[in-house]
């Protein structure tokens, strides 16, 4: 019955709209399930791959916690969120991906990366977090522009720790594994 | 301009189905909450402290990596920061009131498509603002501000389209959404199989994203996750069955009432179990309401609210 309405129109303009919504519909399913068949994303066309793994308890999980030094003296904790809010939801896998220098793996690297690339003589050769100063300088700055010049809560340094779950057993969160600090 | 239909026969019968009842009112609605969500999102967002960040960090992903890096380059400073939430805060007022509707739903779409890849392109694919970022694709090439719309206000004349016109944006809406949970749940099952419902799970994946501090919320309830362990498989199952069972909520009005509140209480679990939230996709379960019965609701304010049924 809907077929038959559908097919049916009465005027130019419904036929219009109905091949309108033909095209609509085939434009955004089709690649919906391209990418649905071979599971990959390729933004904007979206696979809904969320967790598809599950956790792993066998498997070690490195995390990361971003704490200032402030001026006078005390360690506090910083939620990113606050600094970048714009970065809802995906801060630590930026963090995750800064970290792993995926920025300098890129089919085209941006020109600044590539001459870091040439001095260091390789990727490889790049310490791990290569641009992570410059990310937290931002953060820090962003941090003390909201506090007055005299307050005793402006940083003085930030820096990002990073900790390894070993997994296997619910336990033992918290090993350190190293920190990068940038002095504001 | 469309000209006045009489209802054939035909559309009478379709009317009658009522699997998705909604007229001209419903997809304006629809319009504005989709792009209201978008435009709620940027006013509270800080685009200038987007524009500090280096953009060496950037990994432009997908069609973002047509762009060059000179571009980028310009963009992300706070002033260029600026200009692109001044540019989106207009086109989205535009779209969400309905003013200039034809044009403005385009300008949104491809802003709010542009803004959004620039943010993926920084972190992780995320997948919360997707369905509505398909929802304005639709919205963009259907008549949505023919009705609650200022288009439509300053016009004074009704326009008059065949049913299906209105209904159809929002059956297929809806039925992203469903495709959304239901390839959600193939997908993982195509994955990780039964290993899926394995009693640790949840409780890994849920103390992994509860461990650092850049998340956007610090719930610790996933603590207690490896004290009922046992059981989670059995929640883990029934999450999947939900998402599965998804496209009833499109296809039969009786179920959706319980689909859409199973899906609150998944995504508020989320929340404070894994610290992981879909605020974008949660917004849009508004679109299962029949608007249309709304409004008579308030014309008559003795009858019943039913949902699209």
């Amino acid at each position: 019955m809907l077929t038959s309405k559908l097919t049916n129109f009465s005027l130019p303009s419904e036929r219009g709209l109905f091949a309108r919504y033909v095209i609509l519909t085939a434009a955004i399913f089709l690649p919906l399930i391209w990418a649905f068949v071979y599971v990959r994303n390729l933004y904007p066309i979206a696979a809904w791959n969320v967790m598809m793994a599950g956790g792993d308890l066998e498997r070690g999980r490195d995390y990361c916690i971003l704490r200032g030094e402030t001026v006078s003296g005390e360690t506090i904790d910083i939620p990113a969120i606050e600094l970048t809010n714009a970065l809802f939801s995906r801060t630590w896998t930026m963090v995750n991906a800064t970290i792993r220098n995926q920025s300098f793996k890129l089919s085209s690297v941006h020109p600044e990366n590539l001459e870091l690339i040439r001095g260091a003589g390789g990727v490889e050769n790049l310490p791990s977090g290569a641009r992570l100063p410059d990310l937290l300088d931002a953060w820090g700055r962003l941090y003390n522009q909201r506090l007055p010049e005299a307050s005793p809560q402006r940083l003085r340094a930030i820096r990002l720790d990073l900790y390894r779950w070993e997994g296997r057993t619910y336990s033992d969160y918290a090993r350190f594994i190293q920190s990068w600090r940038k002095d504001l | 301009m469309c000209l006045p239909l009489a209802e054939s026969p035909a559309e009478k019968k379709l009317l009658n189905l009522r699997v998705v009842p909604a007229g001209a009112l419903a997809l304006g609605v629809v319009r504005s909450i989709a792009h209201g969500t978008f435009l709620v999102s940027v006013l509270v967002t800080s685009f200038s402290a987007l524009g500090t960040l280096p953009v060496t960090i950037l990994r432009p992903t997908g069609a973002m990596k047509l762009l060059p890096w000179g571009f980028y380059d310009q963009l992300l400073t706070p002033s260029g920061m600026a200009i692109l939430k001044t540019a989106m805060l207009v086109s989205l007022i535009l779209s969400t009131t309905g003013l200039f509707t034809a044009i403005s739903t385009k300008t949104s779409l491809l802003l709010v498509v542009f803004y959004q890849g620039l943010v993926r392109s920084f972190g992780h694919f995320n997948h919360d603002e997707m369905l509505a970022v398909y929802c304005l694709a639709v919205l963009a090439f259907t008549p949505c501000g023919d009705s609650f719309s200022m288009d439509h206000w300053l016009r004074r004349t009704k326009r008059h389209r065949p049913h299906w016109a209105y209904s159809y944006p929002i059956l297929l809406m809806q039925l992203l959404m469903a495709w959304v949970y239901f390839s959600s749940a193939l997908i993982k099952l195509r994955v990780a199989g039964v290993k899926y419902l394995s009693v640790d799970n949840l409780p890994a994946l849920a103390i992994f994203h509860s461990l650092d501090n850049l998340h956007d919320t610090h719930f610790k309830l996933a603590f207690w996750l490896p004290q009922v362990r046992s059981y989670l498989p059995f929640a883990v199952a029934l999450v999947l069955a939900w998402e599965l069972l998804f496209p009833l909520a499109v296809f039969f009005p009786r179920t959706r009432w319980w689909i859409l509140a199973a899906g609150i209480v998944f995504h508020l679990s989320t929340l404070v179990l894994m610290n992981i939230f879909f605020p974008h996709q949660l917004v849009l379960y508004l679109m299962f309401v029949n608007w249309d019965a709304v409004a008579r609701r308030f014309r008559t304010p003795s009858r019943p609210v039913p949902l699209n049924d």
